[in-house]
């Protein structure tokens, strides 16, 4: 006991002394914590955000007008009279977010239906589309207030009754696109991430490590220069496996949905350009922010630890997209790196972006990337940091 | 006599962390490693750097390779200021220390491709200087070989050649014949002296006294960060071997023998 005791005693000396192992150790749980109570928070501001959603109503109640009152939702109505094709287009090219069509004398009828009478009762169609966010949102929204006021009325109206009218007005593609949209941000994410983070914390911290960097800086190279070039050749390997992902994601997910469509027939090819993109330039900020840490680590093993937190921020950031359109209209958003990623390829999966806030996450990043380029020069010309002083 | 290396009042100090300063058990924010250190080395000679671990020697060689910053002080490399090009310096010197790693994956031959590259050599100039100092050191059975795969003497010759490859007009060695058998030490020591007959400066770093009286034509003798003595060989050992010269300073310094 007294030998098992000596040696744990040493072990942990180990462990607790050394402070790059204890950041490994326990900050993984102090960022679990903050970056919990910010989704929380998040969660909680975006289910009570106001969102503006536009009906159309065919014979609205003027007593049904209020209806939706009290939940996160300003209504606008569509004035312009329109047929129910024309309607059912505007619902699918996302331009209304919910067409009700109410029988004429509504509530006259409501009020002279006898439940235990036999006849057909009064009915409300309300047509929406699950693949947007806010249709489905608003739909449900609607739906619960239209419930609870039939109930009240001890169910003197039926909702959605026929069973041969498909209310929801999605079709493949689009439920395609949504599912492209939701996941494929995220799993591009890891993955540029993930084959980022091996080459990076091999390039400078695996030199440092085995001495071999001396050997490159009593050369006449310029530290900007090998900075620039190890960006380069990192940059270089991680995008070609990008790349690679990505095309097969592309091609392989619709395969896996049933054989409905690929993605390049789904999206123009500028779209797929356009993606192709932000990922060069997620792969380019990744690079640069891993190879500072890489660089800051002693060894590799060190560089992979000082990681680990950077990947919870990138695990978390691709969540944060689940379920949630796009932000077309706040420009900051699209400032903020690796969250101005999710964003726009949330947006160019849906094919729904706006050309400002693509440039702002391009020009934006690549900024960063200056930025953490100079500050690597910097790091390369520090002697403390280089030779581990 | 054509003066090649003149330093000036050098001065470098290191940052000691809380860690170092409890090892070192001391409240000191800073180490110092030079401490106005001059030094003179001319064109042609074998110039030896004599001292105790952590007199400053290595320092002193790592500062005049740029691979660290003198906090005060000049260096000038045959009139050429040290901060003003430090490029042009590293393109001057070759420099040989056992801190100087070479990558496991690749082979002499690759190695020596690229380092020539990054000094600016044109291909032909790399080929002829590969094939002159691979047979001169016996590295063509192996040029093909990872270092990974090689052994630590087999290395430690790549390793020499890779900073010889641009045919440097210094060359500066942190104890040349370290990790060499002696057969292998012999083709280095007799390499120098072909490389100073050449007019080449050579600059070398050691403990072994024999080594220095063997082929060093002038001295300089390092005890704390300062420049104890520095004069030609012949000089120094008119009336004492170079090892009573040694020890006799050490003691002089404050050293004590039987610590």
């Amino acid at each position: 006991m007294h030998n098992i005791w000596i040696i744990a005693k040493k072990e942990l000396k180990r462990y607790f002394t050394d402070f790059r192992m204890i950041i490994g150790l326990f900050l993984p749980g102090v960022l679990i914590f903050v970056l919990y109570n910010a989704m929380g928070s998040i969660i909680n501001n975006v289910e009570s955000l106001p969102e503006e959603g536009i009906i159309y109503v065919e014979n609205e109640p003027e007593a049904l007008k209020n209806l939706l009152d009290g939940t996160p939702f300003t209504i606008k109505r569509s004035d312009t009279k329109l047929s129910k094709e024309a309607a059912l287009d505007k619902l699918q090219n996302e331009e209304i977010d919910l067409y009700i069509i109410y029988e004429e004398d509504f509530m006259q009828k409501v009020q002279n239906y006898q439940v235990d009478s036999g006849e057909v009762a009064p009915a409300v169609q309300i047509y929406y589309k699950s693949a947007s966010t806010k249709s489905e949102q608003l739909y449900t929204t609607y739906l619960d207030a239209l419930n609870n006021y039939e109930t009240s009325l001890s169910n003197k109206f039926d909702i959605n009754k026929d069973q041969n009218i498909n209310y929801d007005v999605t079709v493949t593609s689009d439920i395609f696109q949504e599912l492209i949209a939701t996941i494929l941000p995220f799993l591009l994410l890891v993955l540029l991430f993930s084959s980022t983070m091996g080459i990076c914390a091999e390039s400078i911290a695996g030199e440092k490590e085995r001495g071999t960097i001396s050997t490159l800086l009593v050369t006449p190279i310029k530290r900007s220069e090998l900075a620039f070039g190890k960006i380069l050749a990192i940059s270089i390997t991680a995008l070609s496996s990008s790349v690679v992902t990505f095309l097969g994601v592309i091609t392989s997910i619709p395969k896996l949905m049933g054989g409905y469509a690929s993605g390049v027939e789904l999206y123009h090819p500028v779209t797929i350009i356009l993606v192709l993109f932000v990922i060069m330039m997620t792969v380019l900020l990744f690079t640069t922010i891993l190879t500072i840490l890489s660089t800051f680590a002693k060894s590799v093993k060190e560089a992979s630890s000082l990681a680990v937190p950077l990947m919870m921020i990138v695990l978390f950031v691709g969540l944060m997209n689940f379920g949630i359109d796009a932000h077309a209209n706040n420009f900051v958003l699209y400032l903020i790196p690796i969250y101005n990623v999710v964003q726009s390829l949330t947006s160019l999966f849906n094919n729904t972006i706006n050309p400002i806030n693509f440039l702002l996450c391009i020009i934006s990043n690549l900024g960063y990337v200056i930025l953490g380029v100079m500050l690597l020069t910097k790091m390369f010309k520090n002697e403390r940091i280089i030779f581990n002083h | 006599m054509v003066e090649i290396l003149k330093i000036d009042n050098l001065t470098k100090k290191f940052k000691l962390s809380a860690k170092q300063r409890k090892i070192n058990k001391t409240t000191d924010t800073y180490k110092v490693a030079l401490n106005g250190l001059h030094l003179n080395a001319y064109k042609g000679e074998i110039y030896g750097l004599l001292g105790p671990n952590g007199a400053g020697k290595t320092t002193t060689l790592r500062i005049i390779c740029t691979l660290i910053k003198k906090d005060q002080g000049t260096i000038l490399f045959d009139g050429i200021n040290l901060d003003d090009k430090p490029a042009l310096i590293r393109e001057k010197i070759g420099f040989l220390t056992s801190e100087l790693k070479l990558d496991d994956f690749f082979t002499p031959n690759y190695l020596c491709d690229y380092f020539g590259a990054l000094h600016h050599m044109k291909k032909e100039e790399i080929k002829e200087r590969k094939d002159f100092l691979f047979n001169k050191f016996g590295i063509d059975k192996f040029k093909e070989v990872k270092i990974g795969n090689l052994s630590n003497g087999m290395k430690q010759k790549v390793a020499l050649v890779v900073s010889l490859i641009h045919d440097p007009e210094i060359i500066i060695f942190d104890e040349p014949t370290n990790g060499l058998d002696v057969i292998a030490s012999k083709i280095v020591i007799d390499y120098l002296m072909e490389l100073k007959a050449a007019g080449k400066t050579i600059i070398i770093s050691t403990h072994i006294f024999s080594l220095v009286e063997k082929i060093c034509d002038r001295i300089g003798i390092i005890f704390d960060g300062q420049m104890a003595i520095e004069d030609s060989l012949a000089n120094l050992t008119k009336n004492e071997t170079l090892e009573e010269l040694f020890f006799r300073l050490y003691e002089e310094k404050g050293g004590d023998l039987n610590a």
